[in-house]
């Protein structure tokens, strides 16, 4: 269905979301609207670690420059919602595109420890420039959700209706890039740069665009996070959250853009099991603070020990296999050799 | 760049009208925010706190909410404010607005507290009153540990009522103290580079007070302790006869363990802001420390910890000794107490049919005559809702205890506006019998 009618499948996918909102506890709307965002920023993420083969350890300094723009734009010029987001994206993707260009030159743990530092001195900036809010961090404030839409209904149910339009958006732009020239040639480069050249494939300039898009999606899903916080400062772009998004990214398997809602919702759920087990065995303030870090460390060694490409992509390699081996029972092929006029076949 | 063929458009069309048609016949959802009143039954209400319990502002701090808890143990186990037991929930934010907000959903959404009672922090509390979109929905939020001026903005924090006297109203009378006992001294300022300090700095500037050097730090830094190195360099050159400082506790610390590393100690007459002169909150970093607060001076609204000839000292010290035995009573948990004291007045007064309506309505209506611990007028109005309106100035001794100059409390009161700072000529009232509503 998917393949053969994404556009529909989408729609069908948001409708059922947005029904199954009006139905839920809010508490649950409000980590599903956390979700949204979360499966932008991982898969822009997985499109620029597992398609282009860049590795970033600091994307939350990416998430920053989003929510930044979008604050600045709605304090200052008093822009509508929409407009804030797109603000935050293009913002974001000249960040990443200047940033992609010294990327470009890097590789391996090299590049890894640049976005590090990014993501580890960007936020501190914050605290230099008045602009910004210091420590504090300015106020996001999206106003109420449109009257139209009933009294009821809920400031968390809007957060998750515009997380959500914006994630099937994104996502489904995201699949038609990769499926198009410029995911292929990320992939060839990816697998091979040395081939991929040879092929005609311009690779310093695909990798800056892989950046430049993963980035743009980076600053959606940091506009975002913003709004659902209604506060853009440095505490809401931590290096955690750098290391949670890499964390989810392998969780959901970082070659294929399938898993990304497991990692996303592996992210928001952990520190509520963690919280159900703290209460449950009367644990204290610091294990109810420690217990999510060690969860979902000890998820990832699980994952990379067993499913090193993620759930999904390993899923498919094992459907793969089966329908192999199932074709070589069920219907062996058949081999026919004919030399002259004789002829031999494996057919009886 | 997305090429959709005429079949395609008109099956996606068909299904967004379907979709549009049936959203439209969803009944709405069983959430009614005004027909509810969640964290009541009966003989149950239930509060919500998020405070810094870990990190670097948490010292001190974290021992609010068993001070807190204390006391409303102590109601509970005398019947309870109209029949019905208070429970506290306690969340830890790291003195971290985003980390407030996260954990300040989790009390209303998870937890469905009745009303927040004590946040703490300026930052926090505004991020988490706009995030949680706490007056849109209705929910009190009272006695909020901040004395951010801007919560007194009734239209845009409607169910948020503050205890401490404003930022501004605390400057103004630290500059009248500083006009009238160090007139063309040279001064400086170390403060906050937030709400909290900012709102001084309004303060100082109403005042008619300058200072020949200021300092801002960042609030919530971790790197305070080196931070603190660099005011030490910048106030050795400056040479100031008077240093206020405008901060946590946790800046206190960096500032004097820095002073005493330089071999900077007595050059300088320190005066702190009520936020950052605990001594117990120094301890808690530096025992060491404590002994150099000594000559500095300090402000505070509430009878002083050591003051047992207090009653509500006395009733205070005797609930925590029972209830958390290893602990030192002090500043901390007399706010706690007083903040605790308070809520239960706040819902003794707005009946047995508890809603959260009728309690900010009993808070306006009667909050100005509620018994509390503080030795100045509460300001609870229509108008107006911050509590208490003025300080009293004292020294602290060698062991941190704060003690009022001149032998007795002399408090003095004003607004966050132009008005004048005035001895205040207020008599607390009586406490009730053992402390409790009536």
């Amino acid at each position: 269905m998917l393949k053969k009618h994404p556009l529909i499948t989408f729609i069908i996918f948001g409708f059922i979301l947005f029904l199954i909102s009006n139905r839920l506890d809010e508490l649950i709307v409000y980590h599903g609207a956390t979700v949204g965002i979360y499966v932008i920023a991982i898969a822009s993420l997985i499109l620029l670690t597992g398609y282009s083969g860049q590795v970033s350890l600091g994307h939350g300094a990416l998430l920053a420059i989003g929510g930044y723009a979008a604050v600045l734009a709605r304090i200052h010029y008093n822009a509508p919602v929409w407009l804030t987001f797109v603000v935050a994206v293009l913002a974001t993707a000249v960040g990443g595109a200047l940033l992609g260009m010294a990327a470009a030159r890097l590789s391996g743990p090299y590049l890894a420890g640049t976005t590090l530092a990014l993501a580890i001195g960007l936020p501190s900036i914050a605290n230099q420039f008045s602009v910004f809010g210091g420590e504090q961090g300015l106020s996001f404030d999206i106003g109420f959700p449109p009257a139209s839409l009933g009294e009821d209904f809920t400031q968390y149910k809007w957060y998750f209706w515009i997380s959500w339009s914006a994630a099937l958006i994104a996502m489904y732009w995201l699949r038609y890039v990769l499926h198009s020239r410029y995911g292929r040639s990320w992939r060839a480069v990816r697998s091979n740069d040395v081939a991929a050249e040879l092929a005609g494939i311009h690779v310093g300039r695909n990798k800056v665009l892989a950046f430049t898009i993963s980035a743009g999606l980076a600053g959606l899903a940091g506009a975002l996070l913003g709004m659902t916080i209604s506060l853009v400062s440095p505490g809401v772009f931590p290096l955690l959250l750098s290391f949670s998004l890499a964390t989810g990214a392998v969780l959901a398997g970082v070659t294929t853009l399938g898993g990304v809602m497991i990692g996303a919702v592996i992210l928001v759920a952990i520190p509520e099991i963690a919280l159900a087990i703290a209460n449950r065995y009367g644990g204290s303030e610091t294990i109810i603070t420690n217990l999510p870090g060690l969860l979902v460390s000890g998820l990832l060694i699980l994952t990379v020990l067993l499913v090193p490409n993620g759930p999904v992509e390993q899923m498919h390699a094992r459907r793969a296999k089966h329908a192999k081996s199932g074709k070589a029972s069920h219907s062996p092929v058949e081999l026919t050799v004919r030399v002259g006029s004789k002829t031999w076949s494996t057919k009886k | 760049m997305i090429k959709i063929n005429r079949q395609k458009l008109i099956t996606a069309s068909a299904v967004i009208a379907v979709a549009a048609l049936t959203v439209t016949t969803v009944p709405a959802q069983a959430f009614n925010p005004r027909s509810k009143q969640p964290g009541l039954t009966a003989t149950t209400i239930k509060l919500g706190i998020t405070l810094p319990m870990t990190g670097i502002a948490s010292p001190g701090y974290n021992k609010i909410p068993g001070a807190m808890k204390a006391y409303f143990d102590y109601v509970n186990d005398n019947g309870g404010v109209n029949g019905r037991k208070i429970s506290l929930v306690v969340k830890d934010d790291k003195y971290i607005p985003a980390t407030a907000v996260a954990r300040a959903n989790e009390l209303i959404l998870r937890d469905k507290v009745f009303a927040l009672v004590g946040t703490l922090g300026t930052a926090s509390t505004k991020a988490l009153t706009s995030s949680t979109q706490l007056s849109r929905r209705g929910i009190p939020s009272l006695f909020v540990n901040t004395g951010w001026s801007g919560f007194a903005n009734k239209k845009a924090y409607p169910t948020t009522f503050s205890i401490l006297p404003s930022y501004q109203m605390e400057a103004k009378v630290m500059a009248k103290y500083i006009k009238d006992n160090y007139a063309g001294k040279k001064l400086a300022l170390i403060y906050q580079d937030d709400d909290f300090g900012r709102d001084a700095l309004a303060g100082f500037k109403t005042a008619g007070l300058s200072f020949d050097l200021a300092i801002p730090y960042a609030s919530g830094s971790q790197a305070l302790p080196a931070t603190g190195a660099g005011w030490i360099s910048k106030l050795r050159t400056a040479a100031p006869d008077v240093t206020v400082l405008f901060g946590v506790s946790s800046a206190t610390t960096a500032l004097l363990g820095n002073a005493f590393a330089a071999g900077w100690v007595g050059k300088t007459q320190f005066i702190l802001g009520s936020v950052g002169g605990d001594a117990t909150t120094i301890a808690a970093t530096n025992r060491g420390l404590v002994g150099l607060l000594n000559g500095a001076k300090g402000l505070s609204f509430a009878p002083a910890p050591t003051d047992s000839s207090d009653e509500y000292i006395e009733l205070f010290q005797t609930i925590y000794a029972a209830a958390q035995p290893k602990e030192t009573f002090d500043n901390n948990v007399v706010a706690g107490m007083s903040n605790a004291f308070l809520a239960v007045q706040a819902i003794h007064a707005a009946g047995k049919n508890l809603t959260r309506k009728r309690l900010i309505n009993a808070i306006e209506t009667q909050g100005s005559t509620f018994a509390n611990p503080f030795l100045t007028p509460l300001g609870y109005s229509r108008t107006s809702h911050v509590g208490a309106t003025g300080y009293w100035i004292g020294t602290y001794g060698p062991t941190g205890a704060l003690t009022a100059d001149g032998g007795k409390y002399t408090v003095f009161t004003t607004d966050s506006g132009n008005g004048a700072v005035v001895e205040s000529t207020y008599k607390r009232p009586a406490m009730p019998a053992k402390g409790l509503p009536n």
